[in-house]
């Protein structure tokens, strides 16, 4: 019975709902009758907005160079419906520190794939010179409105390097509440990755071996993987018609392969004599183990933005991020840019500062006395105890047929520090700094 | 904002005698007009590198409402509204224009069921909304309400310049006539602006209507004013194309018994609506459109949401 009353109800809705559309249709026509034909859809956006961009990337010293050209197309069907595809292709050339001290004597280390070796000369940076990739990355993003309150959006991303395989899909939902001046957005992303390393997946905590026809290589399985989930919840208020705030939390939780396959680490001989704090010896060589991580990681951070415009259109864009995880990192990052017109010009001054406490099993390198006792060993300085400073320069033009052109540069500066080491290694320059120059130029259409 | 010159439109072009617009710079190539026109602060905004141009498009655009307030003016004599009623219970012949806004007026009437009806407009003798807690007399309001009715009018669609006026009827164009100026307006630049690249936007007191985006590519940013004015709250809304109006009771209604009566009334039943909501904004292809959008919403009270709802369009409520 009561069901019954039910449907009518929801039958009169909707023909009430048919009847006041077909009002405003009738209406809309003759308004357009009675002003002559103006089209309603004067502005259909329905064009292709593409962004193309060159990134070069220079570290001091040669060490990493890196060139990488983008291009992402846009397609607005409208104000909120869009379509976009990003690819990027990038090509990494150089040498990255492999993870082991400088020493008093030359040291000599097998590659990656255990058919050769490379050396550092006394007092040097162990760098890995067989260092070279390329990769390729796709993305795709679809986003729409469901209706006045809700949007959404999914997408896509692949990205291929020789050893390196990632696949990923995201959604998110929006809410709109206060008339559009609060939107909240949750999203998610999931992705699943595969490590195929040269030379196949080393033992964590093993000792390198000479080559190849050792049994850790023999034994080796040619690849891992690893999965990602992303959730991400944000609010963005529209303070005043000048100022615009946001505020995400993010959750982020990994798990699988987490090791860097090409990165080791220093055994250093902790024994009282004339070896104290140089390379502890293994079977007559330098002992370097491969590192290990935990097979797990849950991060979690707190970002928040503001975009204040002042009086003359200039931009201030401010943010903050606070990042901790449970290998015992925690970080800060502080970014302020300052967006300047003139006409059809502007410049934006970018000063960006990011600190980090280092993981747990972060060690600069292990002691001979209890190296077997490590579960979780890692000598990369990327996580270890860091400060990097960037200052960054941008400038862009806007033609009359609007399209821009634009151009950034900027230089980084890395500072590493730690435990200085005793004996021997003393002497060594552990934490060396890294400075890194980068342009960018581009055009969008 | 920089002050550059007052627009002088000659005097044959200015039947209500308006201070000349004034013409401002705010950027460049970033142009804004302003004048009066039917008791509204007005305002033409043109993002355009000819000068020359924009001037001309804005002062055309000018003249355009000038002619249109005057021509439908109930405070004019020798004028089409005048004109109009003076000829009474006779057959006499519309010009084009009347004639399409009779047309305009007639689709409305029906779409609505009766609730927009441009012979209305003499209720306003029953009802004077000045704040105070006079409400009219029921026998004031039904002899008036003798004389309301669009189908009483001697006019068919068949037949558009064709009218035939009972006496004591009045046909009140002022409900669409800001609307259709601003609409009028646009298609006035757009004319003159083809040939180059440019962006507008014409507002009159918060009707408005623009050309599509801004040269920079963004959505023109419009404050839209809440009728609580205590608040001074603002929505923003960008428009990247199309037109917004904004139907609502600002400071004209009548308070009695802690009863809110809003100047919007409904012409079958001669009453003011008391549960309407202050302020109604619509965004639509066209500013008649949105007004007249806005303006049923008013009319069907405290439905004036899920109305509004079912529609399709954007819009935007204020209680």
């Amino acid at each position: 019975m009561a069901d019954k009353d039910l449907e009518v109800v929801a039958v009169a809705v909707t023909k009430n709902t048919h009847k006041n559309r077909d009002l405003a249709q009738l209406l809309t026509a003759a308004s357009c009758a009675l002003i002559g034909g103006i089209s309603p859809s004067v502005n259909a956006a329905d064009s292709w907005d593409v962004d193309s961009a060159f990134l070069l990337y220079s570290e001091s010293d040669g060490r990493v160079s890196a060139a990488e050209p983008v291009i992402s197309a846009t397609k607005n069907y409208d104000e909120e419906t869009k379509l976009t595809f990003k690819i990027a292709a990038d090509t990494l050339t150089g040498a990255s520190p492999n993870g082991a001290t400088p020493s008093d004597h030359v040291q000599t280390f097998t590659s990656p794939s255990g058919k050769g070796s490379y050396d550092a000369a006394a007092g040097e940076q162990p760098l890995d010179d067989t260092f070279k990739d390329t990769r390729i990355a796709l993305s795709t993003n679809w986003s729409a409105p469901i209706d006045r309150d809700w949007a959404y959006g999914v997408g896509g991303y692949l990205s291929k390097e020789h050893d390196y395989q990632s696949l990923g899909v995201n959604g998110s939902l929006s809410r709109y509440l206060n008339q559009k001046n609060t939107t909240l957005t949750l999203g998610l992303n999931l992705s699943s990755d595969t490590v195929n390393p040269e030379g196949g997946v080393p033992t964590g905590l093993v000792q390198v071996p000479l080559n190849n026809s050792d049994s850790e290589f023999t034994q080796r399985t040619d690849s891992d993987n690893k999965s990602l989930v992303d959730a991400v919840f944000g609010i963005t208020q529209i303070i005043n018609r000048k100022t615009i705030m946001q505020f995400n939390y993010s959750l982020s939780t990994s798990s699988g392969y987490l090791t860097d396959p090409y990165k080791i680490i220093s055994v250093i001989d902790d024994n009282a004599g004339t070896n104290f704090g140089g390379n502890f010896q293994s079977g007559s060589r330098d002992l370097y183990l491969y590192e290990k991580r935990p097979d797990s990681r849950l991060k979690q951070s707190i970002y928040w933005q503001t975009k204040y415009q002042f009086d003359n259109d200039d931009i201030l864009d401010v943010s903050y991020r606070y990042m901790f995880d449970d290998w015992g990192i925690n970080s800060h990052t502080i970014d302020a840019k300052y967006r300047i017109h003139f006409d059809n010009q502007y410049l934006e001054p970018q000063l960006r500062w990011y600190t980090q406490s280092k993981a747990d099993f972060y060690h600069r390198y292990l002691n001979s006395s209890d190296y077997t006792n490590a579960d979780f060993a890692s000598a990369d300085y990327r996580l270890g105890d860091l400060d990097t400073y960037t200052l960054g320069l941008k400038y862009g033009y806007k033609f009359a047929d609007e399209t821009e052109f634009y151009t950034r540069f900027s230089v980084y500066h890395q500072e590493s520090s730690g435990d200085k080491g005793y004996g021997k290694l003393t002497s060594q320059e552990l934490y060396p700094g890294l400075d890194a120059a980068m342009l960018i130029v581009g055009y969008k259409f | 904002m920089k002050f550059i010159e007052a627009l002088i439109i000659d005097s044959s072009f200015n039947p209500s005698n308006h201070p000349n617009p004034s013409l401002w710079q705010e950027n460049k190539h970033s142009y804004k007009i302003q004048f009066e026109c039917m008791a509204s602060n007005c305002s033409i905004l043109i993002e355009c590198e000819q000068t020359q141009l924009a001037k001309n498009a804005a002062k055309k655009a000018i003249i355009e409402a000038w002619r249109i307030e005057h021509k439908f003016s109930r405070y004019q004599a020798n004028n089409t509204f005048s004109e109009i009623h003076s000829k009474t219970d006779i057959t006499q012949i519309l010009d084009q224009e009347t004639a399409q806004l009779m047309v305009f007026a007639n689709h409305a009437y029906h779409a609505s069921e009766g609730l927009f009806d441009i012979t209305s407009g003499i209720l306003r003798k029953a009802w004077k909304f000045d704040g105070s807690d006079n409400l009219p007399q029921q026998s004031v309001i039904n002899e008036l309400l003798t004389n309301v009715g669009w189908t009483k009018l001697g006019w068919s669609p068949n037949n558009p310049t064709e009218l035939k006026l009972p006496s004591g009827m009045e046909l009140d164009f002022g409900g669409i006539g800001k609307e259709y100026a601003v609409d009028k307006m646009l298609s006035i630049c757009r004319i003159i602006l083809s040939k180059t690249s440019a962006a507008f936007l014409i507002n009159c007191g918060g009707d408005l209507a623009c050309n599509g985006r801004r040269l920079n590519g963004e959505s023109w940013k419009v404050g839209i004013e809440s009728i609580n004015d205590q608040e001074k709250s603002k929505h923003i809304v960008a428009l990247s194309s199309g037109a917004l109006a904004t139907s609502g009771d600002s400071r004209r209604f009548l308070f009695k018994d802690g009863i809110r009566y809003s100047h919007v009334l409904n012409p079958i039943t001669g009453l003011a609506m008391i549960d309407a909501p202050r302020s109604v904004t619509v965004a639509a292809p066209t500013c008649i459109n949105a007004g007249i959008i806005s303006t049923l919403a008013l009319l069907q009270g405290s439905d004036a949401e899920s109305f509004l709802a079912s529609l399709d369009m954007p819009y935007w409520l204020s209680n």
